[in-house]
């Protein structure tokens, strides 16, 4: 009987994603005009552009979840998890998207005191999902499995904090 | 099937050959919840036919897909080796677990492979719907972490 699929097909690795992504995006940032070796890879503009914009989402997000902690000392204990998770996104979006900065993220606002808090956060972490997602129609390649990958990420961490 | 290996323009063979790995995962998923729900207790059994009726549509779903483009569609296998003996009710979580990351694997892939901007949404849903899933199987199996970053990628 054949094997019920693995989690992780040979031959994709995370690390071949994110170089692949890295690399093509370098081509762009350098304005190189010779095509890449991996052709998959190529970049437009928009799609540049489309993933830094994730990157301030995501930052955001990350802020939120401070901003949630603080509000609710004992929530972030028990989403401490889910931010460290977060962070692990915004690295891995900011090294498949080298170009973008901090500084274009925008604010969450004020979460509200507990126990309100909670459903704030929750809330956060929808609006990222969702906004990744719908970057994620936009890219191709190693960047749409990215976005998707955190998008079904943060749904999960949604669903926990239900 | 496209070669991962030797990566090359992305077209609607790189994408068909993704959606039959994600039909075969789907077919996989479809038969491993059998296995779940015959080692579930009685409370358990509704996330376990919700699960499974979610992978006949799916499924369904990518059959409909790769037949309106004359595309292989690959057939279910009669049987699939267990990655474990399934004994008790956390065992069979556990095993719930498995099929859903097995095919969030498998729609990454898609992912990574589609041409069509609707084939994306169709793979970021399924996805993300796969993830939600694990995150209540996790939990029922006892799993000390019940989310993750990363669905579907590979750790390395």
């Amino acid at each position: 009987m054949p094997p019920l699929p693995t989690p992780r097909p040979p031959g994709f690795s995370r690390r071949t994603l994110l170089a692949a992504s890295a690399a093509g995006l370098a081509v762009l940032a350098t304005g190189c005009s010779s095509p890449p070796a991996d052709e998959r890879e190529q970049v437009t503009s928009a799609q540049a552009d489309g993933l830094a914009a994730q990157v301030a989402v995501q930052q955001t997000l990350v802020d939120a979840f401070t901003a949630a902690g603080t509000a609710d000392p004992a929530l972030a204990a028990e989403v401490s998890v889910l931010a460290d998770q977060a962070a692990d996104q915004l690295r891995r979006l900011r090294a498949a998207a080298p170009g973008s900065t901090a500084s274009a993220a925008s604010s969450a606002g004020a979460p509200p005191a507990a126990p309100e808090t909670r459903t704030w956060l929750r809330d956060q972490v929808a609006a990222a999902a969702t906004s990744h997602a719908a970057a994620c129609l936009d890219q191709s390649g190693a960047r749409a499995a990215l976005l998707g990958s955190i998008a079904a990420g943060l749904r999960g961490q949604e669903a926990r904090l239900a | 099937m496209a070669d991962d290996s030797e990566p090359g323009a992305l077209d609607e063979g790189t994408e068909n050959a993704a959606l039959g790995e994600a039909l075969a995962a789907e077919h996989a998923a479809v038969w491993g919840y059998g296995v779940v729900g015959a080692a579930l207790g009685v409370e358990a059994q509704p996330a376990a036919v919700a699960s499974e009726t979610a992978h006949r549509d799916v499924r369904d779903q990518i059959v409909l897909l790769l037949a309106s483009r004359d595309a292989e569609i690959v057939p279910a296998e009669g049987g699939y080796a267990l990655p474990f003996p399934v004994l008790s009710a956390v065992d069979a979580a556990a095993l719930a677990v498995v099929l859903e990351d097995g095919t969030a694997a498998a729609w990454v892939r898609v992912l990574d492979q589609a041409v069509e901007r609707s084939t994306r949404e169709f793979a970021v849903g399924a996805l993300s719907a796969a993830e939600v899933r694990a995150v209540t199987w996790r939990s029922t199996a006892g799993q000390p972490t019940v989310t993750t970053a990363f669905p579907g990628l590979p750790e390395s």
